[in-house]
């Protein structure tokens, strides 16, 4: 006799994924203003204010929660320029809610610039290619951000502004 | 093709004639055979759980395989198709079809009348205002709570009562532990990938109880949200782990909510720079001391609301800034307003309370009423059965 001993099989409890692909908006040529979308996260004003110094642009400057997303009042009101530079994605819930409020932007045809501290960044990267957001323009400042001195975050902002500026084609 | 001498007479050499290496050793079983027998065994669970676990599919205990038998078994119970999608989950945007979330409670170690509850929680999870993308991402230890009230709590027998909280029920136990797995494995909350909780918590292993209705003098949680008592419910609330409040001696209801109030005014949580909801499990006998005292749940919520305060320059030190407009003589209200303190009767004999606090305004918990396909609600779990 014979006898075949087969394990059943099992079923993947992974889920498939929804992927809808969204077009990033190009960066405009010429750019007359700016807003500067702050999650309040502690520092963010510090990074967005060292970027407009240096971009030295026409600036708006817009207040959205750090762990959930922006009104739509908030995101209109962030929406009312040539590009949003928002910050700062240092923890879990920011950085989610700084790329899903960038993706929101940038299918209103606002071009967007998120910073995320590099702790972060795989896996900002990854909930925007979840979200079908491959390249969302993000840029990285060095861990950690809350409970720094300003002068310390003024330093590592440097480092992302030379980042914004090659995206803005800016020397 | 092979030399090997075989009879012709079952039909079965065409296999020999399809496979180019028949001869290799290979126990081919001829179906004609009344010696050949196939036997069909449920796999290891030792070596799946580790295979499971070497994937990042689970939370770190052993888990039951989920076979194609067991699916079907628990897709009976959905009263919905294998391939309907009840929710898309985030991070990675996975689709919470109704056979992933069998798959998911089936390694918890749900039975299958358990998923008309799964089904509703994970709806209930991804209605927008839980922010279930910033409650599964956030490095705060923030966890899934799921209420159950009405007939079907009982029918499946969750606990509301002594160790609710606590180990030894399965529906207890099993319920939160498969709204994990499917945040896990459908959503992609794979701590350190897309669960960033700093320490993460151990109600993320399960965090589900029942309301002690019978025990309540109050009205309970689903009705005072305005659902029938014979309606079925789960709530969902984003909670940190809960903390005790032992109290014994308080006689009045002034002196033991001041007690709730002292436990709950706490720096660290996230209530104390966004403030939002806070959940209050009383004991019966607290509930007793409250009711008898002539307070009902909204003088509970107000009295609460309006004391838990926290000293703002304690409470401003929370990830995100404080806004003015909480902050009244120097204090932050834990609370925005009244109905943030959820009030809830469970547990055992004893004179304790347990509080929760949420996450901060990022996240509203959701009450979801247990109904058929036809939007009927459903009194019973069988009412789901095909």
């Amino acid at each position: 006799m014979r006898v075949k001993v087969i394990e059943k099989e099992v079923i993947d409890p992974l889920g498939e994924t929804v992927v809808d692909k969204i077009k990033i908006i190009p960066v405009p040529s010429k750019i007359n203003k700016i807003s500067y979308f702050n999650n309040t996260k502690p520092n963010a004003d510090v990074i967005l204010a060292a970027v407009a110094e240096s971009l030295n642009k026409e600036g708006k400057n817009v207040e959205k929660p750090a762990g959930a997303g922006a009104t739509e009042e908030q995101l209109k009101d962030a929406a009312g320029a040539d590009l949003s530079i928002i910050a700062v994605g240092d923890c879990g819930s920011c950085s989610t809610w700084v790329i899903l409020d960038a993706i929101r932007l940038e299918k209103e045809g606002i071009p967007t610039i998120s910073i995320c501290s590099d702790n972060f960044m795989d896996y900002a990267r990854s909930l925007a290619k979840s979200h079908g957001a491959d390249d969302l323009r993000i840029v990285e400042i060095k861990h950690p951000i809350s409970g720094q001195e300003e002068e310390n975050v003024r330093e590592k902002a440097a480092e992302t502004i030379k980042e914004i500026k090659k995206l803005l084609n800016i020397d | 093709m092979n030399n090997k001498k075989v009879d012709n007479a079952c039909g079965c050499s065409i296999e020999d004639l399809l496979k180019e290496n028949a001869e290799d050793g290979e126990q081919r079983l001829c179906k004609a055979a009344e010696s050949d027998m196939e036997v069909y065994v449920d796999p290891d669970p030792e070596k799946l759980s580790y295979e499971f676990y070497m994937k990042k599919q689970t939370d770190g205990l052993p888990i039951i395989p989920p076979t194609g038998e067991r699916v079907r078994r628990f897709i009976e119970f959905s009263g919905k198709n294998r391939d309907d999608i009840i929710a898309v989950l985030p991070p990675r945007s996975g689709k919470a079809t109704v056979e992933k979330i069998a798959v998911n409670s089936i390694m918890a170690g749900c039975i299958p009348q358990f998923m008309p509850v799964i089904q509703h929680s994970i709806k209930a999870v991804s209605h927008p205002n839980f922010n279930l993308p910033g409650v599964t991402a956030t490095t705060h230890p923030v966890a899934v709570c799921t209420i159950l009230n009405g007939p079907i709590a009982g029918e499946i027998s969750i606990n509301s009562g002594a160790g609710c909280l606590g180990p030894g029920n399965i529906a207890n136990a099993t319920i939160g532990r498969a709204m994990r797995l499917c945040l896990i494995n459908i959503g992609g909350a794979v701590p350190g990938i897309g669960d960033h909780a700093t320490m993460g918590s151990p109600s993320k292993y399960s965090y589900c109880f029942g309301e002690a209705e019978n025990e309540n003098p109050w009205e309970p949680l689903h009705v005072e949200r305005g659902f029938k008592a014979d309606e079925s419910t789960v709530t969902v609330m984003g909670l940190d782990s809960p903390h005790n409040v032992n109290d014994h001696r308080s006689k009045t209801a002034e002196d033991l909510l001041d007690t709730i109030i002292d436990t709950a005014s706490v720096a660290g949580c996230n209530n104390s720079h966004v403030p939002g909801e806070m959940l209050v499990i009383m004991s019966p006998e607290h509930a007793k001391t409250v009711a008898d005292d002539g307070w009902n749940k909204k003088d509970i919520k107000k009295y609460i609301h309006e004391n838990a305060l926290v000293p703002v320059e304690l409470g401003d030190r929370g990830g995100r800034k404080l806004d003015p407009k909480w902050v009244t003589g120097g204090k932050v209200q834990i609370t925005r307003k009244p109905e943030d303190v959820v009030v809830v009767v469970a547990g055992g004999p004893g004179r304790h309370t347990m509080i929760a606090h949420g996450f901060g305004t990022s996240s509203e918990s959701v009450t979801e009423a247990m109904r058929l396909a036809d939007g009927t609600p459903a009194s019973s779990v069988f009412d789901f059965k095909k």
